[in-house]
């Protein structure tokens, strides 16, 4: 069996596993993305309240809608937890047998997050074309070039948000605040990455600190490439350029954090 | 009960293996806190110390000690989660630490928080995501769980959800589940702790009829006195981080107690005071009665009693294995650096 | 209920309290952790309210001072759910999961009231004392000091919140007996509490039929930050006792049918 099948037939037998577990779990996973839901929906009602008066830098009522409606669908397929049970691996010992397994615990987290997406990211997709079917204003162009790259920069997005997660998780190996960590950067995203107001929005010097940091890379720019805020050849480079990049530095970010965290990890137990 | 039949080829080989850990001091109070912060001091707890034995194929091995020896630091050492500090270790002739998955496919470990079946779901998934993981052909997989199955009763228990399931069923199935893959040596963190009697037997009986079919390894750490008599061939004794004792159970007794038991069943007119002037009284309930007398003079004081008093049965026995590993620990009590393993 | 039950009730809550307290002193680490959580959520709710503010003068008709004041209310409500409500809701998830429930419902203590306060966080309180000092600078920078009658309307709309907060709870409990999923009424409070940030004048029409009369937490926020900076005059602290009155006996009337279901249904 060549290699790829291998992995195949093992990414295939982990997402299962994790389909069927979120199935036991599915009254939580409705709440959650409920609260995935109204976060958006309460930025999106003050916003709308502020741009009755007229458009808001650029942005109108409409713009605004079709905005929170696309971060609502990508924040769900981008956004990773397992900084959370990698903290709990560590700490209550639940590493040790599968240290002990022939399989990085790196592989089930990432088919973890896979079931869970596409559970509940065709769950936001499905509302989505719902309430577009009696909203027109959130309806969105059909493009396929354009929803193909939308697709590439969303599974960029995910992956290097998992890798943030993860990474902040292995943390766990040196301190008991790596949750808090997480946290940190959540509520930083809140501004950075384009939870509560389009990237435009926010002061200047704000937005420009952020172009320099990895957070537009993970909401805004995937968000302004569903809208179509995004278009022009300029924006477009940019924008995955920065997606690549940053992907590729938390990659080594997390690699050496394994590698460090593993052998801390045998050196003072766990 | 040597399937492999090679005296040199030791499946599990501890050459002077110690673990040391550096802890931090910290004095009580704000003070002691404050301190601790900013000019950290740390004393050093030898969980394990040069401890030295092999393990030849086949073998049920049994590692007895009390909570905090380093039974389970050992057994982490073995199956690669810790390095050592110093000694080296040999497992399936890989070194643990870096021997990866070659070495991972070769072993199973079921640790004490027994949490390696999937919570939510019936046992038969946890089992289907091992075969994938360790990449078990199908053929192979269909059979081994079949026997397994029946080895340890669990028809009908491997499709309801683990978390519905009796402690004792849930170890079996973490024991199922970890010999999927047929690995040829198997570690196991105190693995009836908990359980009832049944249970306890259930386990016991099925390790021992595993290995006589397949020929694995076992190396088991306990505090259980039965599953070192109703199991292991060997036992090592292990306290403050060191071996204390290596080899057979008996041979143990008969080194260190020092004492025999007469189990009396005594006739009309025996009173205490008279059972005393041949022995020490231990239990004393008419009829029954316990006696404790020097193992050399066991024999001839049976004799010299069933004489003069009227005994309607008398066994000798040796005292409960429990008091002689106490004897073992107190005698091999005093640690050079205080401390017991985290 | 006699006369005789309300002391004993209380002496069993008092006892809690004496167990709580002496078990949270030892977590001093833990009170800095939360406390410094606390300050982080009111940071980034004021950036919040300074980026929309930057594009609008008044939300909903309420300027940013006003909106701050309510932001303190909602601190102090919240750091009420910490302290009393979410600590025992881990607890009730498992009770009722391993059936354990059944010996909590056979005591001779009321259910309800047991269940929600056996648990507390009382170090959470200082996120009250937070968000008074919160709502209490806004009204300075506001310079319109309130009337000693609207403080009193004050006292009584923000005791009314806390009442129709906890109700919500309560029946948020009892919704939860229904699916079993206990522990996830925490995520469901808060995804339904997260609109009480701002004025309900702020949402548009519908939603705020929804907020006032359905899931009344207009009643938590709006209308206690309203009666304090002299929006709603003093008259509003009656409707809002009438509220939260109504709320309890509504919530204690959901309560007692999901328990009569549940006990009735056999678990």
């Amino acid at each position: 069996m060549t290699a790829l099948a291998l992995w195949a037939r093992r990414y295939g037998a982990l997402i299962r596993n994790a389909w069927l577990i979120d199935l036991q779990y599915r009254a939580a996973i409705v709440l959650w993305v409920l609260w995935g839901v109204v976060e958006p929906a309460i930025a999106l009602g003050i916003w709308w309240a502020i741009a009755g008066a007229g458009p808001v830098g650029g942005y109108s009522r409409a713009d605004f809608a079709r905005y929170f409606f696309a971060l609502t669908l990508v924040n769900q397929l981008t956004l990773a937890w397992d900084s959370w049970y990698l903290d709990r691996w560590i700490r209550e010992g639940e590493l040790n047998f599968r240290l002990a397994r022939p399989l990085h615990p790196m592989h089930e987290a990432i088919a973890d997050n896979l079931a869970y997406k596409g559970r509940t990211g065709g769950t936001i997709l499905v509302l989505w074309l719902l309430v577009a079917a009696l909203w027109p204003t959130v309806r969105l162009a059909f493009d396929a070039e354009r929803w193909a790259l939308v697709g590439l920069a969303v599974a960029l997005a995910a992956a290097m948000r998992f890798l943030i997660s993860f990474t902040t998780g292995l943390l766990a190996f040196w301190t008991t605040r790596a949750t808090a960590i997480m946290e940190l950067h959540a509520g930083v995203s809140l501004f950075l990455a384009g939870r509560v107001a389009p990237l435009a929005l926010l002061p200047p010097v704000v937005a420009g600190a952020a172009a320099f940091l990895w957070f537009p890379y993970m909401l805004a720019f995937p968000v302004d490439l569903l809208t179509g805020a995004v278009q022009s050849g300029g924006a477009l480079a940019r924008g995955f350029a920065g997606q690549i990049v940053w992907l590729l530095l938390w990659l080594l970010a997390c690699r050496v954090a394994w590698r460090r965290g593993i052998r801390r990890y045998g050196a003072v137990g766990g | 009960m040597h399937f492999w039949g090679m005296a040199d080829a030791a499946a599990i080989l501890a050459d002077r293996l110690s673990k040391v850990f550096r802890v931090k001091v910290r004095a009580p109070g704000l003070r002691g806190a404050v301190q601790a912060l900013v000019r950290p001091r740390y004393r050093a707890v030898r969980a394990v110390d040069d401890v030295s034995f092999r393990v030849a194929p086949g073998e049920i091995v049994a590692f007895l000690g009390p909570n905090g020896a380093g039974k389970t630091t050992t057994l982490k050492m073995l199956t690669g989660l810790l390095f050592p500090t110093s000694g080296r270790a040999a497992v399936a002739g890989y070194m643990p630490w870096t021997g990866g998955s070659a070495f991972k496919r070769r072993i199973a470990l079921v640790l004490g928080n027994r949490q390696q079946l999937v919570w939510d779901l019936p046992a038969e998934e946890t089992f289907r995501l091992n075969r994938v993981i360790y990449d078990v052909p199908e053929a192979d997989y269909r059979a081994r769980l079949d026997e397994l199955v029946e080895l340890l009763d669990l028809g009908g228990v491997v499709d309801k959800p683990v978390r519905q399931l009796s402690l004792g069923e849930r170890m079996k199935c973490e024991l199922a589940a970890a010999l999927l893959h047929q690995p040829s040596i198997l570690f196991l963190d105190e693995p009836t702790l908990g359980l009832d009697v049944t249970a306890q037997e259930a386990i016991r009986h099925f390790l021992r009829a595993y290995r006589d079919r397949h020929g694995a390894t076992i190396l088991l750490t306990s505090h259980y006195m039965q599953d070192v008599t109703a199991l292991a061939s060997r036992v090592l004794i292990i306290s403050h981080g060191r071996l204390l004792y290596d080899g057979a159970l008996d041979a143990l007794v008969a080194r260190v107690a020092r004492t025999k038991r007469l189990e009396l069943v005594l006739g009309d007119g025996v009173t205490r005071e008279a059972l005393a002037a041949f022995g020490s009284v231990l239990d004393f309930q008419f009829p029954n009665a316990v006696l404790e007398v020097p193992r050399e003079a066991a024999a001839a004081t049976s004799a010299r009693m069933l004489a003069a008093l009227a005994v309607v049965d008398l066994s000798i026995t040796d005292p409960p294995i429990e008091e002689v590993i106490q004897r073992v620990f107190a005698l091999g009590a005093a640690p050079p650096a205080a401390g017991e393993a985290p | 209920m006699s006369a005789r039950r309300a002391p004993r009730w209380l002496r069993v809550l008092g006892a809690l309290g004496r167990v709580n307290a002496a078990e949270e002193l030892q977590y001093r680490a833990n009170f800095v952790a939360s406390g410094l959580g606390t300050l982080f959520a009111l940071g980034t709710a004021l950036l919040t309210l300074l980026l929309f503010f930057r594009h609008t003068v008044r939300l909903g008709g309420w300027g940013f001072w006003e909106v701050v004041v309510l932001l303190g209310v909602f601190t102090s409500l919240s750091g009420v759910v910490e302290a009393v409500l979410r600590p025992g809701i881990g607890q009730l998830a498992e009770e009722v999961r391993s059936g354990e429930l059944d010996l909590v419902l056979a005591r001779p203590v009321d259910a309800q009231a047991f269940v929600s306060f056996r648990r507390l966080d009382l170090w959470r309180l200082t996120d009250v004392a937070l968000g008074l000092v919160v709502a209490g600078y806004a009204l300075v920078r506001l310079g319109r000091p309130p009337a000693p009658l609207a403080v009193v309307a004050f006292l009584v709309a923000l005791a009314s919140a806390g009442v129709v907060v906890y109700a919500l709870w309560v029946a948020l409990m009892s919704l939860a007996f229904w699916f079993v999923a206990v522990e996830n009424i925490s995520v469901l409070f808060d995804a339904l509490f997260e609109g009480a940030r701002y004025p309900v004048t702020a949402y548009p029409g519908a939603l705020r039929v929804v907020f006032v009369y359905l899931v009344p937490i207009a009643w938590t926020t709006t209308v206690p930050a309203a009666a304090l900076t002299g929006r709603l005059g003093p008259a509003t602290a009656l409707g809002a006792a009438g509220v939260g009155g109504l709320a309890l006996v509504l919530a204690r009337l959901l309560w007692r049918a999901a328990l009569r279901q549940y006990t009735g249904g056999g678990g």
